[in-house]
């Protein structure tokens, strides 16, 4: 079944539209050349109509710097070497990109428009679109953080609709198992864990944390307004859930400002992408030109004034006679509190005011200086600014993209660098940080515009072919040269639950997964924290091994190793699960159906790979099958299946 | 340009002197080049060095094949261990001990070591470039700035090792060379290839359980045949280059899994667990000697050991202090060293001691004088290094700080300036006869890969005093 080539349908009509009304509103309406030549281009972006201020450098001293720095040929961060990389030595002559190029791949919305259009430009080919079985199993992944289950492959494939793929991008976005999926995302993002270096939420501020994020996912509740009601956070710690928020930031061993700026940082550089610790203990001056030249300009007055939107609450210790060895809090908004500044010691350099300035700071907002209106409290006056800014939807449509297309617009993904979103604000010597700069504002704006909401952005990107290409590069050998084109599916190996949960279903054997004050679960996917299940045996020290971090000071990581290799080899979670003898696996199921080895073959690869053997795999299976005996090859085959790459990534 | 005042608790600071002070363009273009921010190296490099015309040959010491790396990220007080400095502040219970070679040593905070105080040398003119936790710890272990160009692609010293010592692997070779213990989160192999990646593991009484097949060995090999077979993604590349490291670490999961014995050297005996402190920490360094002992491989190991942020309750009886602290280090490093010097090294007259350089650093140092509001000490740039073995001489200190621990007196080694996380991987590299001022060519990045930035100018190099 395949689709219309040329399918042009509302939502290219749209994109159109929508192309059309910026070129109403600025006069010259070009994407950015990234081949890193410089080309005489004015670029003029939507958020020359946003409200945005991007301060640029103070004068004075700093300018001498930037003036060196600029003709250091040298000094470029990683992401400006990718682009480096990219160039095609030609200049270029920028236009417009073409409406409906020719090509067998429809442009479903402005994401395939910029995605494509910029490859047509620059003259690089995309790779063809993903079979119906490639696209299932990684839009079933990305969207629910599971594999596909048999008879969903079977129905998808064999279904006529046109849009069948829309369909099951609806079907997955309404699932329970969504929820799950993104729950651990934001779970990760705002760090939820019962335990970490500084605080503790203990299982119960963990789980009514957990379970605040869950509805809120389910419900559809608009993003912003969950990241508003995260840093309003009030009341017992247990009981409200985004009290958490406050209590995960708490810093011993200092003064209270340590954990307003921890609070200050931590909402900047998870909300907003903004690498904004350092500048805790000194300005960005003389210290942050290589890795940030927006944060470069900004000072630590900046930053305190911004952590004084935290000093008017108080986290107040709550005994529980009933829970003695445990601490929880009342997070309360008070109508006193100051930002003072006159600390000698903790965690933070000396904090002093500048001659003649007051010894405490005002709020006033981090990137534009906005302070609270007469009357509102001001941790909601952080979180309304905040929220209204466009920098709070950039950051946030690049984490999204980054989590379906494996690489963000704008790597990495935690530090984007305010001022080299556009030409018209570079530095000298350095270049544009976003790979499609257009399509990141146009992103933000749709997902601002769809009152962000999650599943609606996430429908507008796994919509697109662009996300639906192909992982292998049918037109020829691959350039990594190529790599910002997102000219085919670039994959990465499974986060550690996905791993775990899809082995479950392969072999249809899961298992109770006991957590700290909730019912156990049968998905590590629904595991409120990455500490649950301990780290020294069975299926804790598995997700270890697989990356699955702390939610502190280890990120969760993709990273391959031997202990990953020793594990998918020779753990027995994986071993049992293969055997015949092993209550209701999939092994035993199939045997208990059938002895030809053809159909043997078939649903081994549907269990564990969600498609169906291509007929060399299929003869190849068939001979391996009749080589022993055949319960034996059969455990064999599933064995050898969850060890192939294909399995292990997405 | 003004200068600023010095900001001792973070960087350097100061004004960079953009013009004027013999500062050229292209001298500035050059130290630029690794993307070293300019406060970060206003007060180091002074222009007449980089005036220097003739750079020497590279000092290769060649005096281990192993090198153990005993991190403590959290960063330990210099002047309550290492560099003690007494005062008012001074608990009793540190027992502060004169020992030859002019040292003064906290007997009471650790005792079993200071009975090896002839086998250490300690660099006391330290000088971390940054006091933030994760910078300085990233920037210890990869040996440059992590902010700069490279940091994103920069292997771990440990990598590089191991890169090194691939030419001389034999058969036997089944191990690791790379191996890290009781370490989370540290920096891997960079743009290196996965094989040179740190393989780690936590130990258990039981070694690695996972190097054994549940269905036997004939099934498990198979098995392993038919994956081969049937993978074909693994050596392609169609799926990029993490595909091809997957393959990596079979192969090199397969190699352990077909050594004999290999899983023992993973495991400890309860005698061990005890005598090493019964901690985690002690497991580990148990692991470490077993792997550098064993000569199958491994030439690089770290073990790490954190919660030395002492804050607050630096001294506490209770809770986490130095003291609580010490009591798990000080077993743990004495029966290293006690059991390296007992083994016999690869030639004959030679210890495993002789063979191995250890060394043992934080990523800065602490406050010094008075304590803090919280009884505790907080970041600070100055610190030591502690270096054994491996051809180092041993009962001495190198350098000399004032009375605080803070300036420095007397620098003790012959480039006459601070210690450098970029001169103590100049000395392991040295010692382990891997020229430190190699530039590789194969950086995606097509700029260079400098083992140690600047050592080919001769701004960085070993700490020869300590052979």
């Amino acid at each position: 079944m395949s689709r219309s080539p040329r399918f042009i349908g509302k939502r290219f009509q749209r994109s159109i539209r929508f192309a059309a009304s910026l070129l109403l509103l600025a006069p010259i309406l070009m994407v950015a050349d990234q081949t890193g030549v410089a080309d005489a281009t004015v670029d003029e972006p939507i958020q020359a109509r946003s409200d945005c201020t991007l301060n640029p450098i103070a004068g004075g001293s700093e300018r001498l710097i930037w003036r060196d720095i600029s003709e250091r040929a040298e000094l470029v961060s990683p992401s400006r070497i990718v682009e480096n990389a990219t160039a095609t030595g030609r200049r270029r002559a920028v236009s417009p990109p073409a409406p409906g190029a020719p090509s067998a791949i429809p442009l479903r919305n402005f994401v395939d428009v910029e995605i494509f259009g910029k490859m047509t430009r620059d003259g690089i080919k995309p790779t063809v679109l993903s079979s119906d079985e490639e696209f299932l199993r990684r839009v079933t992944m990305d969207l629910t953080g599971e594999i596909p289950t048999v008879a969903t492959v079977k129905t998808f494939t064999a279904d006529t609709r046109a849009d069948k793929r829309d369909k099951m991008i609806d079907q997955l976005l309404a699932s329970e198992a969504f929820v799950d999926r993104w729950t651990m995302w934001f779970g990760d993002l705002v760090q939820n864990v019962q335990v970490s270096t500084n605080s503790r939420e203990y299982y119960q501020g963990r789980n009514a944390y957990y379970t605040w994020i869950r509805d809120s996912i389910r419900s559809g509740k608009a993003y912003d307004q969950m990241v508003r009601e995260v840093l309003a956070g009030k009341g017992d710690n247990f009981i409200n859930g985004t009290s958490n928020y406050w209590v995960r930031q708490i810093q011993p061993n200092g003064p209270i400002q340590d954990t307003w700026d921890n609070l200050s940082a931590h909402s900047l550089e998870k909300f907003m992408a903004l690498p904004a610790t350092c500048v805790s203990c000194h300005g960005g001056a003389r210290h942050l030109e290589v890795i940030n030249s927006y944060m470069a300009g900004k000072t630590r007055d900046e930053f305190w004034s911004n952590a004084a939107f935290f000093a008017k609450t108080a986290a107040v210790v709550i005994r529980d006679p009933a829970l003695p060895n445990v601490r929880k809090y009342d997070i309360t908004d008070n109508p006193a509190g100051l930002y003072r500044l006159n600390t000698t010691s903790g965690n933070k350099t000396p904090r002093a005011p500048t001659a003649g300035q007051p010894n405490f700071s005002s709020p006033a907002f981090f990137l534009t200086g906005e302070t609270p209106r007469a009357g509102e409290p001001l941790r909601d006056a952080y979180g309304r600014m905040l929220t209204a800014h466009p920098q709070f939807a950039r950051a946030t449509v690049n984490y999204l993209w980054k989590e379906l297309f494996t690489l963000g617009i704008i790597e990495p993904v935690d530090s984007i660098d305010l001022l080299r979103l556009t030409a018209s604000t570079l530095p000298g010597g350095t270049t544009i940080q976003p790979s499609h700069p257009l399509l990141l504002e146009m992103l933000a704006d749709s997902f601002r515009t769809g009152s962000y909401s999650l599943r609606t952005i996430l429908k507008t990107m796994t919509t697109s072919s662009a996300y639906q290409l192909s992982s292998r590069y049918a037109p020829g050998p691959w350039s990594e040269a190529w790599t910002p084109y997102f000219a085919r599916h670039y994959v990465r190996r499974l986060p550690a639950e996905a791993l775990l949960d899809a082995i479950f279903r392969a072999t249809n054997v899961s298992a109770p997964l006991p957590v700290q004050g909730l019912p156990a679960v049968q998905k590590a996917m629904l595991l409120p924290d990455t500490l649950e299940l301990g780290a020294r045996a069975g299926y804790g020290l598995f997700l270890n091994n697989f990356g699955r971090g702390d939610r502190d000071d280890s990120p969760r990581s993709n990273d391959g190793s031997i202990l990953q290799a020793l594990s998918l080899m020779n753990d027995p979670l994986i071993t049992t699960r293969v055997r015949n003898a092993q209550a209701g696996s999939s092994v035993q199921t199939i045997l208990r159906t059938t002895t030809v080895p053809g159909d043997i073959v078939d649903s081994l690869y549907l269990s564990t790979l969600s498609r169906r053997p291509t007929p060399a795999e299929r003869q190849a299976g068939i001979t391996y099958l009749s080589g022993g005996n055949l319960t034996t090859k059969t455990e064999d085959l599933q064995f050898v299946l969850l060890n192939k790459l294909e399995f292990l990534f997405n | 340009m003004t200068r600023k005042d010095k900001c001792s608790e973070c960087t350097t600071g100061g004004g960079f002197p953009v013009v004027g002070d013999g500062f050229s363009r292209r001298r500035f273009l050059r130290v630029a080049g690794t993307g070293l921010v300019a406060s970060y190296f206003a007060e180091i490099i002074s222009p007449t060095l980089l005036q220097s015309a003739t750079v020497s040959a590279p000092l290769l010491k060649n005096t281990a094949k192993n090198c153990i790396l005993v991190f403590l990220p959290g960063a330990p007080s210099h002047v309550d261990m290492w560099d003690l400095k007494e005062g008012a502040w001074t608990p009793s219970a540190l027992a502060p001990t004169s020992y030859a070679g002019n040292i003064r040593f906290p007997q009471g905070l650790l005792p079993k070591t200071a009975g090896h105080l002839g086998k250490l040398t300690l660099v006391r003119s330290g000088l971390a470039w940054a006091a933030v936790h994760q910078l300085a710890q990233t920037w210890t272990q990869i040996s440059r700035n992590p902010t700069g160009a490279l940091g994103n692609i920069s292997p771990h010293i440990g990598a590089v090792v191991a890169l090194e010592s691939q030419a001389s692997r034999a058969v036997s070779d089944v191990l690791p060379a790379f191996v890290a213990l009781n370490s989370a989160n540290i920096p891997k192999s960079g743009y290196l290839p996965a094989q040179y990646a740190p393989f780690g593991v936590q130990p258990s009484v039981n070694g690695l359980t996972t190097l054994t097949h549940p269905d036997g060995t004939a099934r498990f090999n198979e098995r392993w045949g038919t994956i081969q077979q049937m993978d074909a993604d693994r050596v392609t590349g169609q799926l990029g280059k993490t595909s091809l490291d997957v393959d990596s670490f079979y192969d090199q999961a397969k190699t352990l899994m077909d050594a004999p014995d290999v899983n023992r050297l993973f495991a400890y005996t309860p005698e061990e667990h005890a005598r090493y402190g019964n901690t985690a920490f002690g497991d580990s360094m148990v692991v470490a000697r077993n792997l550098v002992g064993a000569r199958r491989g491994t030439r690089f190991v770290q073990v790490s050991m954190g919660g030395w942020d002492h804050h607050d309750n630096i001294y506490g009886a209770e809770g986490n202090s130095l003291f609580s602290q010490c009591a798990s280090f000080d077993p743990a490093f004495s029966s290293l060293l006690t059991d390296l010097a007992a083994a016999p090294g690869s030639v004959q007259g030679k210890t495993l001691l002789d063979e191995t350089l250890v060394v043992v650093v934080g990523e800065f140092g602490r406050t010094v004088g008075p304590l803090n509001g919280q009884g505790g000490r907080d970041h600070f740039l100055r610190m030591s290094i502690v270096f054994a073995g491996g051809g180092t001489r041993g009962g001495r200190a190198i350098g000399e700080t004032d009375a605080l621990g803070d300036k420095v007196k007397e620098y003790g080694w012959s480039a006459n300036r601070d210690v450098r996380p970029e001169d103590v991987t100049c000395t392991i590299y040295s010692a382990l006869g891997i020229d430190y001022t190699t530039i590789r060519r194969d950086d995606p990045l097509g700029r260079g890969f400098e083992y140690v930035p600047f050592a080919k100018d001769g701004v960085y190099k070993p700490i020869d005093e300590l052979f």
